[in-house]
């Protein structure tokens, strides 16, 4: 079974949402949201379907303002979706009956991680501990083994205020973890930490991921996808636009170039026919050839399939003399900027 | 339910800890009211006037005793030169002159002029000292020659004791100084957590809106009362005070308290910002303390001033605390139902701070 179900743009206008998969930790169906009214009406994010599986790590990504944290939102149950319904582990979180048990379940940590800078670490610990009625004998003993978890236990007793960003991000996991919830939301939760922070928070989500939690990140860091999601969730104007692994993405997405330097100056006519039936092969997306130096030219040859290559280069090896060949993988930047477009979002 | 209003109560007193200028200000501010109000209340009760002298008769004496026993002036007898000196000098509101042949004139039945040099720049003061010296010359006769004021009063109190205006005043001072740090402290704590964004911890808690609401009043009514009993012991060490009913004026205090940290629950919810708060805190008091009628009970007010005052919270508090401390009925309603309509006042801002928690999750979210 997938990991993730989705219904992308396209599914979404052809019919209606899937039926949740019985064992789906989140599973949002035809979730849109809007704010304000009116001429000011602004839909952030518009009939989303989507499904994470128990234990899985989802990616959701997209550029500024696509409508992540809006989702974020709303699967934490800070704000309740305009309409559709969200359900984690089976229960609605809008629903009143369930509401509060949908929270006890679920870590979050916001992206601007919300500690009480004035406090202690031990006293923002102490006080999640109260708020989300972690058993008072547990108390003393799971703020110690989080803080030590984290590497903040020497500085348990310093205000918030005096730690680094990395610091801060580290504490609001371990603030998290605190009343060891099922589902874990993470919004960006390497945002603005240097490199050091940034393993050992990767080291972190790992280790919950081996446990078995099901975990929701949002990042706009897409090395940081790959590291960690089995899944991802592209998203952009508030819709779905892609899902996939991480090399799904890459592949589906992006195209892989393979780079032929070859000489045609025994043959130059050849160098059509070449290109001719470089565009008949399967998979291959684009030809292009450029002129190079000594009546060389360089074939570079797009294409989606990675068992096209030997085809590419036995083809054109029966036409020219090969000089050279080069592949250009492509990366999960680029699918992603394919995907969303190259324009600034701010 | 309890762990969670108390962790949420303790966590707003820790952070209320830290900003001390805050805890300070909460003192400060209703201490300096009671200053100003009685500074006011002092440079208005008594008319600096001169006395010259050019007969010191007994009668001429006597008059002067009569006009020091009036309450509307502070006198000195001076020479002549020395008062008009005075009173082009700004210093005096009036110079009454005894002339020569005084005690002569009123032995005889004779008519007699008493100049009184008037400086009536402040018209209150210059229509003190009018009325008084009327006052004074009819007292003078009633004991100088009691056969020819033949009409007397015959006064019954509503009281044992006068009360001073300063006193009198200084238990609506209360009302401000309870009603300054309730705003301040639960205002605070309420627009912090929206300027740090740690309402997202508390919004996204599997705790129950009024569990978090009424950890935060806790909270806030717990940091607001030592300044509340500071202000409470001037009044009652300093100014002199003393509460006639200990229990009802502990039991008023508290409720008007609670009743200000609920409308600073809801003012903090509402605005989002520490700054705007801190503003509103300190522009408000003063004209909802005029407003509310404190200068006397709200029946010898005029129709406009009692149509205000009832429908302020500031006015029921300062009825049941002038209840309290003096025993003294200055409502036209009856204590229960001042009581009453002042828990009313705190039932409806608490379910203000409820609505206004709910309204502003979508703010959260854009936080």
């Amino acid at each position: 079974m997938t990991a993730l179900r989705t219904s992308p743009v396209q599914a979404g206008q052809l019919g209606p949402a899937p039926e949740t998969t019985p064992s789906a930790a989140i599973a949002l169906h035809d979730v849109t949201r809007q704010f304000g009214r009116g001429k000011k009406l602004f839909t952030a994010v518009s009939q989303l379907n989507l499904e994470v599986a128990g234990g899985q790590v989802l990616g959701l990504l997209g550029p500024n303002g696509s409508g992540k944290t809006t989702t974020i939102n709303m699967i934490s149950g800070l704000i309740p979706p305009t309409s559709g319904t969200i359900t984690i582990l089976g229960m609605k979180v809008e629903a009143r009956r369930t509401r509060r048990q949908v929270r006890q379940l679920l870590g979050t940590v916001p992206q601007e991680t919300a500690l009480y800078n004035e406090l202690t670490a031990q006293a923002n610990m102490a006080f999640h501990a109260d708020l989300y009625r972690v058993p008072a004998r547990d108390k003393a003993d799971r703020i110690a083994r989080l803080l030590d978890l984290v590497s903040l236990a020497d500085r348990a007793d310093s205000r918030v205020k005096t730690f680094s960003g990395g610091m801060k991000r580290r504490l609001a996991i371990a603030r998290a973890l605190l009343h060891d919830p099922e589902v874990i939301i993470l919004d960006e939760p390497t945002l603005g930490v240097d490199v050091h922070a940034r393993a050992a928070i990767w080291g972190y989500i790992r280790d919950l991921r081996d446990r078995g939690k099901t975990i929701l990140l949002t990042t706009n860091q897409l090395e940081e996808a790959q590291e960690l999601c089995d899944e991802l969730a592209i998203i952009d104007h508030g819709q779905l636009v892609a899902t996939g692994t991480p090399a799904t993405l890459r592949r589906s997405y992006g195209a892989t170039v393979v780079s032929l330097h070859v000489q045609t100056m025994a043959a130059p006519t050849t160098l059509g026919y070449a290109i001719e039936d470089l565009r008949r092969l399967g998979g291959v997306t684009d030809v292009t050839a450029e002129p190079a130096a000594d009546a060389s030219h360089v074939l570079a040859v797009a294409t989606q399939e990675h068992a096209e290559i030997a085809d590419i280069i036995g083809v054109t090896a029966h036409w020219c003399v090969i000089a050279d060949v080069s592949i250009h993988e492509t990366s999960l930047d680029e699918a992603f900027l394919s995907l969303t477009g190259r324009e600034l979002r701010d | 339910m309890l762990r969670v209003i108390w962790g949420c109560a303790w966590k707003d007193i820790r952070s209320a800890l830290t900003e001390r200028s805050t805890l300070v200000q909460s003192i400060t501010l209703p201490v300096n009211y009671l200053i100003m109000m009685s500074l006011f209340v002092l440079a208005g009760s008594h008319a600096p006037t001169a006395v010259v002298m050019y007969d010191h008769g007994p009668y001429a004496r006597q008059f002067v005793t009569t006009m020091s026993h009036a309450a509307s002036f502070r006198l000195e007898t001076t020479s002549a030169a020395a008062a008009r000196q005075q009173l082009r000098a700004g210093n005096l509101v009036a110079v009454v002159t005894i002339p020569a042949g005084f005690d002569k004139a009123v032995a005889a039945h004779q008519r007699m002029a008493i100049p009184v040099q008037v400086n009536n720049l402040d018209e209150d003061l210059t229509d003190d000292a009018h009325r008084a010296m009327r006052l004074v010359v009819t007292q003078f006769y009633a004991h100088a020659d009691p056969g020819l004021v033949s009409i007397v009063t015959s006064e019954q109190d509503a009281y044992a004791h006068d009360t001073g205006y300063i006193p009198f005043l200084a238990l609506s001072i209360i009302v401000i100084a309870l009603m300054v740090s309730g705003l301040l402290q639960a205002g605070n704590a309420a627009s912090r957590d929206w300027e740090n964004s740690t309402i997202k911890e508390l919004l996204l808690a599997p705790a129950r809106s009024w569990e978090v609401l009424a950890g935060r009043m806790l909270g806030a009514f717990l940091v607001a009362l030592p300044a509340a009993v500071v202000v409470l012991s001037v009044v009652i060490f300093v100014v002199g005070d003393h509460p006639a009913r200990l229990a009802l004026t502990c039991a008023a205090s508290m409720l008007t308290l609670a009743v200000f940290v609920a409308a600073g629950n809801v003012l903090g919810t509402a605005l989002k910002d520490r700054s705007t708060l801190a503003v509103l805190t300190r522009a408000l008091p003063v004209p909802l303390f005029f407003l509310s009628g404190v200068f006397g009970p709200i029946g010898f007010q005029t129709g406009a001033v009692q149509g205000i005052a009832t429908v302020l919270p500031i006015h029921y508090a300062i009825v049941l605390e002038q209840l309290g401390f003096k025993w003294f009925v200055t409502s036209t309603l009856t204590p229960a139902t001042d009581a009453l309509i002042l828990a009313g006042y705190l039932a409806a801002f608490i379910c203000l701070s409820g609505i206004a928690l709910r309204l502003s999750r979508p703010s959260a979210a854009r936080a």
